[in-house]
């Protein structure tokens, strides 16, 4: 009997052993891969690894524009139980009383969409409100948004749209560099959702870094002052364009007017999005004349001393247009090359550019950039326009030579100007300083012009912002050499076929001249009256950038100025060495500054800060007048011949850093 | 071994005035009392063992056995734990690290919000007004004394003296 029950016994557990084992190998071996799946379904979780856009910062370090992450509301609006509850439920939890989101709920329902975005860049409080509401359809996404802090720089930096995608700027431009490409992590989790492990399944390529050429102290100044200068000339628009003229560094790149680049475009057409400093071309006017000089310069053996008739400002040109100068600048007779620049005479430019030829005159407006893209990284860049040689008219070549009948950008003229500055080469615009940390390499310069043209341009633009220049006193610089062109061109009204009295004025200038720093150009577009020209409109914002750039860029001033009060009384008798520098120092135009240095010479009272005291020379003879200027450390120019009879600065007065005297001889 | 009628009886009779109620009528009693089992005092009665003077034999082979299962079962355990505890340690790291890194992700969040904060406060705009605020105003180029040790700057040093 007992054996028997052992036996049904053991038989039974036999049996349920065969069961179990065969229940695990059903599990382990069978279905395993069935199993494992739906456990890795539960446990596992598929997290995106946020790789943020890339950050773009100004030449010193300073942050334009970063991304920050954020979180946004999401629905399934076709899955959504009831409109009106999901509705009055999203509205509550996140404040957004008012907002129509029944609406816009029903429509995307409607419509079918399964992805509706209730709200963006939610705040911590509101995604814990809406994770803590006991429902299914609702979806806290984690996203980037970008964000500009300084606000400035809109129109190079651009923006982005709603998913995180340039549309304007360099943020479209570099777009493939800028962009991160987020990656994907598989999340080992608990019942409670609490990650036990985890591991990459895709790397995230967070977007590469950029460093801009542009200084932010600077870029905000200009773009202060240019706002202010077009409200004050009534203008529509303004732009200004700083750049390093030997490395084409685009130090700043203003338009007017701006807008806040945090916030989304109005509409695709909004006229504050126009980025005038390189998008919209206009004719430059006489600024161009630094073109049709130099061309002269370089093919032709005109010299600045050579005269040209400016006919009393009367110009005949083929096909019987009269050129008139009278109104605009005064009807000139016989002028120099170099005068006709200073006082920007049209007749002269016409009659320089007639002695260059179309050909000459056509290949240097394109060696000095015209008419092609910088190649700035900026979409929408106008490369301008200048005709084809073959349609060319009888009269284009005059109109070339004074700068009408071809189309610039700021950032172009920029560009031509350079040239001059730093001695003749072209010298690409670098807006993109480094590349994630790698420095963009410069793009080698092209010979322009020689160097000789280069300097002879320089004095004859520094003419412009002496007495008599176009440009003076506007764009004079305290401490500082500079150098200019004014330009004021009629804006042609395509409807009505004509030139209006609307002007771009414009200003495009250098400092200091020894050693170009910057090149600086403004252009006020739509100004009106006299004071809408280049020199009373545009030169004040050179003057204004160009002493901001200096003062920051910790330049040596060249030029001797005025001391403030607190130093004139802290100062004691100069020096040797510094009566030395004094007349080691580059002086501005001798000329010119006769008439200023008189106009600008210390009273009596005054007491300059530094410099020698300048000895009687009445009556010495012009070896002992080198002699003693020599002993002295000053730079003496004689006049005439005999012994001295007048001299300037008079006997006893401070002789400013940089000064020199002019010592007149007779017999 | 005695019923529980048994046990209730024999406390009862063990008291004086036991004798006093069984001498009452038998109408009397309690209807409720459960009666006795038979041989209710044969069940129950204890008899007393004396086992003070029995002493256990030494047995070294039970010792043995003692410190071999002992030993085995120590083993066991350590097997045990080199088995499981690896996996357990591993778990609570796989917690811990968890929480590193959403910790490290906070933080690095965080450094980046405090980056734009500071940014928005050293914008340009916003110094330029705060300057202004405090009649602070943008020095001249002639207010200028770079102290490189020049011969410009000894205007500057005389006014720091000053």
């Amino acid at each position: 009997m007992v054996e028997r029950r052992l036996i049904v016994l053991v038989v039974a557990l036999a049996l349920w052993s065969a069961a179990v084992i065969e229940k695990l190998a059903s599990l382990q071996l069978v279905h395993h891969e069935e199993y494992a799946r739906k456990a890795r379904a539960h446990q596992e979780v598929v997290r995106p690894i946020p790789a943020s856009r890339g950050t773009i910062y100004d030449r010193n370090g300073q942050p334009l524009a970063m991304s920050l992450p954020t979180q946004s509301v999401t629905v399934n609006p076709t899955k959504l139980p009831d409109l009106g509850v999901a509705a009055e439920l999203l509205e509550q939890v996140l404040h957004m009383r008012g907002s129509g989101l029944y609406d816009k709920l029903k429509q995307a329902c409607d419509k079918g969409r399964g992805y509706f975005i209730v709200k963006r860049q939610i705040t911590p409080e509101e995604a814990e409100n809406v994770r803590a509401l006991p429902v299914d359809w609702i979806d806290v996404e984690n996203t980037s948004q970008r964000h500009y802090p300084k606000k400035i720089a809109a129109h190079v930096l651009g923006g982005v749209d709603f998913a995180e995608k340039g549309n304007a700027g360099i943020e479209k431009g570099l777009e493939e560099l800028l962009h991160g490409e987020a990656g994907q992590e598989m999340l080992l989790t608990d019942v409670k959702r609490r990650g036990i492990a985890s591991w990459q399944s895709t790397e995230p390529k967070p977007g590469t870094a950029l460093t801009l050429t542009i200084d932010e102290r600077l870029q905000f100044v200009a773009e202060r002052e240019l706002a202010a200068q077009v409200v004050a000339k009534g203008a529509t628009s303004g732009s200004a364009v700083v750049m390093n003229p030997s490395t084409g560094d685009i130090l700043v790149l203003a338009s007017y007017p701006t807008f806040d680049p945090n916030e989304p475009p109005q509409s695709d057409d909004d006229p504050a999005r126009e980025n005038h400093a390189t998008g919209i071309a206009f004719e430059p006017g006489s600024v161009f004349k630094v073109i049709t000089l130099s061309a002269a310069l370089e093919t032709t053996k005109l010299t600045p001393a050579s005269l040209i008739d400016c006919g009393n400002g009367i110009l005949n040109l083929p096909g019987g247009r009269v050129v008139h100068e009278a109104e605009a600048h005064g009807g000139y007779g016989i002028l120099s090359m170099a005068d006709v620049l200073k006082h920007s005479s049209n007749i002269g430019a016409i009659r320089i550019g007639t002695v260059v030829g179309k050909q000459n005159m056509y290949d240097y407006v394109r060696r000095f950039g015209f008419s092609q893209y910088t190649g700035i990284p900026i979409p929408g860049e106008s490369h301008g326009s200048l005709r084809p040689l073959i349609r060319w008219s009888a009269n284009s070549l005059a109109s070339i030579s004074m700068g009408a009948e071809v189309s610039v950008t700021t950032l172009q003229l920029a560009q031509a100007i350079s040239v001059v500055a730093n001695g003749g080469l072209l010298v690409k615009p670098r807006l993109v300083l480094k590349r994630g940390g790698q420095t963009v390499p410069l793009q080698p310069p092209v010979r322009v012009i020689q160097p000789e043209t280069a300097f002879t341009m320089r004095k004859l633009m520094e003419a412009v912002v002496m007495p008599g220049g176009t440009g003076y006193p506007e764009a004079r610089l305290e401490g500082y050499s500079a150098a200019g062109k004014t330009g004021t061109a009629q804006i042609f009204d395509t409807t009505a076929k004509r030139y209006t009295h609307n002007y771009n004025g414009s200003f495009a200038g250098m400092t200091p001249l020894t050693n170009p720093s910057i090149v600086v150009v403004v252009t006020l577009n739509g100004t009106h009256g006299d004071l809408g020209y280049g020199g009373r409109a545009a030169a004040p914002v050179f003057h204004a950038i160009a002493s901001e750039a200096l003062r920051i860029m910790e330049v040596p001033r060249d030029l001797p100025d005025d001391a403030p009060k607190t130093l004139v009384a802290a100062q004691k008798t100069p020096r040797d060495d510094e009566v030395a520098l004094a007349a080691l120092g580059e002086g501005p135009n001798i000329l010119q500054d006769a008439v200023d240095d008189a106009r600008s010479a210390p009273r009596p009272n005054e007491v300059a800060v530094l410099g020698p005291t300048v000895p009687n020379f009445k009556g010495m003879t012009m070896r002992d007048v080198l002699a003693e200027a020599a002993s002295r450390g000053l730079t003496v120019l004689p006049d005439g011949s005999g012994t001295a009879r007048i001299q300037d600065p008079p006997p006893g007065s401070i002789l400013r850093q940089g000064e020199r005297i002019r010592v007149r001889f007779a017999r | 071994m005695a019923t529980l009628p048994a046990f209730l009886r024999w406390m009862e009779a063990t008291r004086p005035e036991a004798s006093v109620k069984q001498a009452q009528p038998r109408a009397m009693r309690d209807p409720y009392r459960l009666r006795a089992l038979p041989q209710d005092n044969v069940f129950f009665y204890c008899k007393k063992i004396d086992n003070s003077r029995l002493v256990r034999e030494p047995d070294p082979q039970a010792k043995s056995a003692c410190w071999s299962a002992i030993g085995v079962a120590s083993l066991a355990v350590a097997i045990l734990a080199g088995v499981l505890v690896p996996g357990a340690a591993s778990t609570i790291s796989g917690y811990r690290l968890e929480s590193l890194r959403a910790e490290e992700r906070r933080l690095v969040d965080e450094r980046r919000s405090l980056d734009l904060q500071e940014a928005e406060l050293l914008s340009p705009e916003r110094l330029d007004k705060l300057a202004h605020n405090q009649n602070l105003v943008t020095p001249k180029s002639n207010q200028v004394f770079h102290l490189d040790g020049g011969q410009s700057d000894t205007a500057a040093v005389a006014m720091v003296k000053k």
